[in-house]
C-alpha cells in the first residue's frame, strides 16, 4: 500500500515495527503498513466462516453479496475482500468464497453510476457485478402484494410502472425522515431479494462501528427498538439470509484514513455526494433522524471512539425473544413482531382511547416504526 | 388565512398547536385531552388502588405542580378514591428552596392537600449548609445526591405512605433511554423505562421502611405540553433553572431528544416505546411484563440528572472517564483476549455511585458464548443497612457511611471521608470516584 501522501510527522515511531508512523490509531502510532494490516485484520477476523474449504469443489464455494454504495466503507470492504481472496488464491490456489457486487440506484438509473460501477469492475475484475434501480423492489419481491399494498390508494396499480409506483409511494410520505426511512428499508429489501435470487448465502454489509452505532440510536428514535437484536448482529437475519458486518470493529474515521493513505485508485472509486448531513442543519425541514445521528456520532468518534464501540457491543447483547414466531413480520421492514404488536396503538403510550388497531386489508401489517413513516397505511379507510 | 377550527370539537377556534402531534386544538380541548391521556395512563397501567394514600413528590416546579393539579382533577372526576398529599424535601440550603417551598405551600392550599416538608436535618441530622460547612464546597454534591436519592422514600415511610408519585415526563424518560444506550448500561435502561418501580427498604421494623412504590403518571406527557397545561390552567409554579449543567452523557442525550422532537414530533414517544421494548430484550431482565405486574416491579432508580448529582463536575467528565476505562479494556482485549466490557462491569469495578444500582442482578453467567470469557458473577446480594435498615448492597448504606463520617468529623481536623471525597473529586471529576472512596471506607465491601 504505497502512500498517497505523507501525514505530518508523528514524533513516536510505529509502535509495532518502529518504522515511521503516519497515523495515530486509538492512541497507538502506526506506520503505513501496520495501519493497513490493522484494518485488514479487523475485517478478516470477522470472516472465519469463509475460510477455504478444501473438500468443496471450486463451484461449491459459497457466494456472498456485497452491497456497494460507493461510499468509503463498502468500497474499502470490497478492496479488502479482493485482497483477501487474492491471498487465499496465492496460498492455496483456491478461494473461500466468491463475491457478487450489487449497486442500487435510488430513483432513476443514472448513467453516471453505471460508469462508476464500470470503474470498480475494472479495478477488481474477478467478481460479478450488477446494478438495479430501487423500484425493482416492486418487481423482485415475490409476494408483490406485501409491498404494493403500501401504495397510496386509490391508484390503479396495474397501470403504473414500477418506477411510478416507487414515486407515488415516496411522495405520499409525510416528511423527509419518513422518506429516508422508507427508501433505506426498501434498499435493504431489494438487496436481500437479489441476494436470495443470486443464491448468495450471506450479505456482507460495509457498516463501520460508527455506522452501527448511528443505526442503534436511529432505530431507537424511530420506535424500532424491538428490532435491534436483528439489526446490527452477525448471523441469521429474520429475512432468511445471513448478515455479516466485517467492518464492525473499524471506525468510520479510520476507514477514511485508510482510503486517504491507500493507492489513489481506491480513493477515486469512492463517490459520496455530500448529503449535507455533516453540516448542522437542524432547523431545516429536510433534516432526517439518520442525519442527526450521523452528525452526532461523527463528533463522538472524534474524542470518544471506545464509547462508540461500546454502544454497538452493548446493543449486540440484546437478546431476541425466544418464543418469537417468525411468521409475524412487518410488511415493510420484515422485522419479527411479538405478540401481534403491530401499529402505533394498543400500548401504554397510546392515549387514543378506543382506536382499533390497523385496519389494513389482508395480512399486511406494519410495525410501530414503519407505521410512523407510513401513517396513512394504519388509518381506517374512513379517515382519509 | 382563515383561523382553523379545533380538530376535536370543530367549533372553537384552534389556538394551540399540540406539541405531541401538531394537531390544532382549542384551549378547552387541549386541557381535556391532556387530562384524559393521563387518566388513560393511570387506568391502563393500573397505577392506583382505591383508598390508597399517595404522596406527590412536590418541588414547586412545573412537573410536580401539574402532576398535583391533574391528579386532584382526575381523582374527583373519575372518583379514584385516593388520599393525595404533598411531600417536599428541604435540603437546607439557605435561600435555595425558599421560593419553591413557598410555591408548594400555596399549592397545598389551592388543592386542599396536606403538605409535609421534611428537611435533611430531620431525615439525616444535617442540613446541606451544615454539610458544606463541614466538608467544603467541592465535595458537598455527593452528599446532596446520596441523601436526595433516599429522601422521598424515607419521608414517605415516615408518613406511613407506601406510594410516591413523581413528575417525570416523557422527555425525561426518552432522555434516559438514549443516555443509557450511550453509556452501554442495559440493566439501567431496562429499569428506568418502567412506569412503576419499587424501593424495597428491607427493615426489621415493618412500620418504618417497607416497600415504597414509585410511579410516574406523566411518563407519556411531553414537557412542552406540561408547560402549556400549566400556562392555560394558570397554575402557580416556580420555574427553577437547574444551576448545574448536566454531565456529558445526559447532556448529549438531552440535546439529541430536543433535535429529534424538532425533526419528528412523535420521536419522544417513539424513543419511550423503543425503551420499553428493549427492556424486554435485556438478558436476565424481569421486564417481560413491562414492569406493570406487581410481582416483578423493578427497583427504583433516580433518573433525574438534577442538581446534586451533577454538581461540581466538568462537562464531559463522565464521558472522558468512561472512554479512558474502555480504551484500557480494549488494549487488554487486543491480546486476543475477548473481554466483555459493559458499563455494568465498569460500574462494578468502580462501585456504582447509586445506592441500589446493583439491586437487580443480571443472569450474567447464563449465556456464555464460545471464546468469550464469562464475566465474573460478582453478584451483589441486597441486604439492609445495619444502621438505618434501608436497602443496601453493603452492610452500611451510602447515606449512613457519609453520615458516619460527618458525625465523627470535627470542623477543625478535616475528617477522612470528606477529605478524600474532595481529593478524588478533583482528580476524577466525577462522582464515581467518590463512590470508590466510599467502597473503600465501607465495611462490607467486596
Ligand atoms: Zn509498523
Ligand atoms: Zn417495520
Ligand atoms: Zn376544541
Ligand atoms: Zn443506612
Amino acid at each position: 500500500m504505497p502512500g498517497k501522501y505523507s501525514v505530518s510527522a508523528i514524533d513516536e515511531p510505529c509502535r509495532r515495527c518502529k518504522a515511521m508512523s503516519v497515523i495515530v490509531v486509538r492512541s497507538e502510532p502506526l506506520c503505513h503498513d501496520c495501519f493497513a494490516r490493522y484494518v485488514h485484520t479487523k475485517a478478516i477476523k470477522r470472516l472465519e466462516r469463509f475460510r477455504v474449504n478444501f473438500t468443496a469443489t471450486p463451484d461449491q464455494q459459497p457466494r456472498i453479496l456485497l452491497p456497494l454504495s460507493l461510499g468509503v466503507s463498502s468500497t474499502t470492504l470490497l478492496h479488502v475482500l479482493d485482497l483477501h481472496l487474492k491471498t487465499q488464491k496465492s496460498k492455496t490456489n483456491r478461494t473461500g468464497f466468491v463475491i457478487s457486487v450489487l449497486l442500487i440506484d435510488d430513483v432513476v438509473q443514472d448513467p453516471a453510476s453505471a460508469e462508476r460501477l464500470e470503474k470498480v469492475r475494472h479495478q477488481y475484475p474477478d467478481h460479478d457485478y450488477s446494478s438495479l434501480p430501487l423500484h425493482d423492489v416492486f418487481r423482485l419481491v415475490p409476494d408483490d402484494a406485501s409491498i404494493r399494498s403500501l401504495l397510496p390508494l386509490p391508484v390503479d396499480q396495474a397501470k403504473l410502472s414500477t418506477q411510478e409506483q416507487l414515486v407515488s409511494l415516496i411522495s405520499s410520505l409525510p416528511s423527509a425522515t419518513a422518506r429516508a426511512d422508507v427508501l433505506s428499508t426498501l434498499r435493504t429489501r431489494l438487496t436481500v431479494e437479489f441476494a436470495k435470487q443470486a443464491e448468495c448465502e450471506s450479505i456482507l454489509w460495509g457498516d463501520s462501528t460508527t455506522r452501527l452505532a448511528e443505526k442503534t440510536l436511529s432505530e431507537t428514535a424511530k420506535g424500532r427498538g424491538f428490532s435491534l437484536p436483528w439489526q446490527i448482529s452477525d448471523g441469521a437475519s429474520p429475512m432468511g439470509i445471513n448478515f455479516h458486518y466485517p467492518m464492525r470493529d473499524v471506525l468510520k474515521k479510520e476507514l477514511v484514513s485508510y482510503i486517504n493513505l491507500a493507492e489513489p485508485e481506491l480513493a477515486s472509486l469512492v463517490y459520496e455526494p455530500s448529503s449535507g448531513a455533516t453540516q448542522a442543519s437542524t432547523s431545516s425541514k429536510n433534516t432526517t433522524i439518520d442525519d442527526l445521528m450521523k452528525q452526532y456520532f461523527e463528533s463522538v468518534e472524534e474524542n470518544f471512539p471506545s464509547i462508540v464501540s461500546n454502544v454497538v457491543r452493548t446493543t449486540g447483547k440484546l437478546a431476541a425473544p425466544a418464543s418469537m414466531s417468525l411468521g409475524q413480520c412487518c410488511s415493510l421492514c420484515s422485522m419479527p413482531i411479538s405478540d401481534g404488536r403491530f401499529g402505533i396503538h394498543g400500548w401504554g403510550g397510546d392515549q387514543q382511547d378506543g382506536v382499533e388497531p390497523s385496519h389494513a386489508e389482508g395480512s399486511n401489517k406494519l410495525c410501530y416504526g414503519c407505521t410512523r413513516s407510513i401513517p396513512q397505511f394504519g388509518s381506517t379507510p374512513t379517515t382519509t | 388565512m382563515a383561523p382553523s377550527p379545533c380538530a376535536l370539537c370543530h367549533t372553537n377556534r384552534a389556538l394551540i398547536l399540540r406539541p405531541k402531534d401538531h394537531s390544532k386544538l382549542c384551549k378547552t380541548c387541549f386541557i381535556s385531552v391532556f387530562e384524559t391521556e393521563i387518566h388513560h395512563t393511570i387506568t391502563m397501567n393500573a397505577l392506583f388502588k382505591r383508598g390508597e394514600k399517595i404522596a406527590i413528590g412536590a418541588s414547586g416546579g412545573k412537573d410536580s405542580t401539574v402532576l398535583a393539579s391533574v391528579l386532584k382533577t382526575l381523582n374527583e372526576r373519575y372518583d379514584y378514591g385516593l388520599d393525595l398529599i404533598l411531600l417536599s424535601i428541604d435540603e437546607g440550603i439557605k435561600g435555595y428552596r425558599d421560593d419553591s417551598l413557598e410555591t408548594v405551600k400555596r399549592n397545598a392550599e389551592q388543592y386542599g392537600m396536606d403538605l409535609t416538608i421534611l428537611g435533611y436535618d430531620e431525615l439525616y441530622g444535617w442540613t446541606m449548609d451544615q454539610v458544606v460547612e463541614q466538608v467544603g464546597k467541592k465535595g458537598n454534591c455527593t452528599y446532596c445526591g446520596v441523601f436526595r436519592r433516599q429522601a422521598l422514600d424515607r419521608g414517605a415511610a415516615r408518613l406511613g405512605v407506601k406510594h410516591v408519585v413523581t413528575g417525570h415526563n416523557a422527555d425525561d424518560v426518552a432522555e434516559t433511554v438514549l443516555m443509557n444506550l450511550l453509556r452501554g448500561d442495559l440493566p439501567r435502561l431496562s429499569r428506568t423505562t418502567s412506569i412503576i418501580t419499587s424501593t424495597p427498604s428491607a427493615s426489621s421494623d415493618p412500620a418504618s421502611n417497607t416497600n415504597i412504590k414509585r410511579s410516574k403518571p406523566l411518563k407519556y406527557a411531553y414537557e412542552k405540553e406540561i408547560v402549556l397545561y400549566a400556562h392555560h390552567k394558570h397554575l402557580d409554579y416556580f420555574s427553577t433553572e437547574c444551576i448545574y449543567s448536566p454531565e456529558a452523557f445526559r447532556g448529549s442525550a438531552r440535546a439529541l431528544i430536543k433535535n429529534l422532537e424538532r425533526v419528528r414530533p412523535s420521536a419522544i414517544l417513539d424513543v419511550v416505546r423503543s425503551g420499553e421494548d428493549m427492556a424486554k430484550l435485556v438478558p436476565g431482565s424481569d421486564e417481560g411484563c413491562g414492569g406493570a405486574c406487581s410481582s416483578n416491579v423493578p427497583i427504583a432508580e433516580e433518573e433525574e440528572g438534577g442538581c446534586g448529582s451533577a454538581a461540581g463536575r466538568t462537562v464531559g467528565g463522565d464521558m472522558e472517564n468512561m472512554e479512558k476505562q474502555l480504551a484500557q479494556n480494549d488494549t487488554a482485549a487486543d491480546n486476543d483476549l475477548e473481554i466483555e466490557i459493559t458499563a455494568k462491569s465498569l460500574q462494578k469495578a468502580k462501585q456504582h455511585n447509586r445506592h441500589d444500582s446493583a439491586a437487580v442482578p443480571l443472569a450474567n453467567g447464563k449465556k456464555t458464548k464460545k471464546g468469550v470469557t464469562p464475566r465474573k458473577t460478582n453478584k451483589q446480594v441486597m441486604g439492609q443497612c445495619k444502621i438505618c435498615g434501608y436497602l443496601s448492597s453493603q452492610e452500611v448504606c451510602k447515606a449512613c457511611v457519609l453520615l458516619e463520617g460527618l458525625n465523627k468529623g470535627r470542623p477543625k481536623n478535616k475528617i477522612e471521608v470528606g477529605y478524600e471525597v474532595q481529593d478524588v473529586q478533583q482528580r476524577d471529576q466525577g462522582a464515581d470516584g467518590v463512590a470508590d472512596v466510599m467502597q473503600r471506607t465501607s465495611i462490607g465491601g467486596d
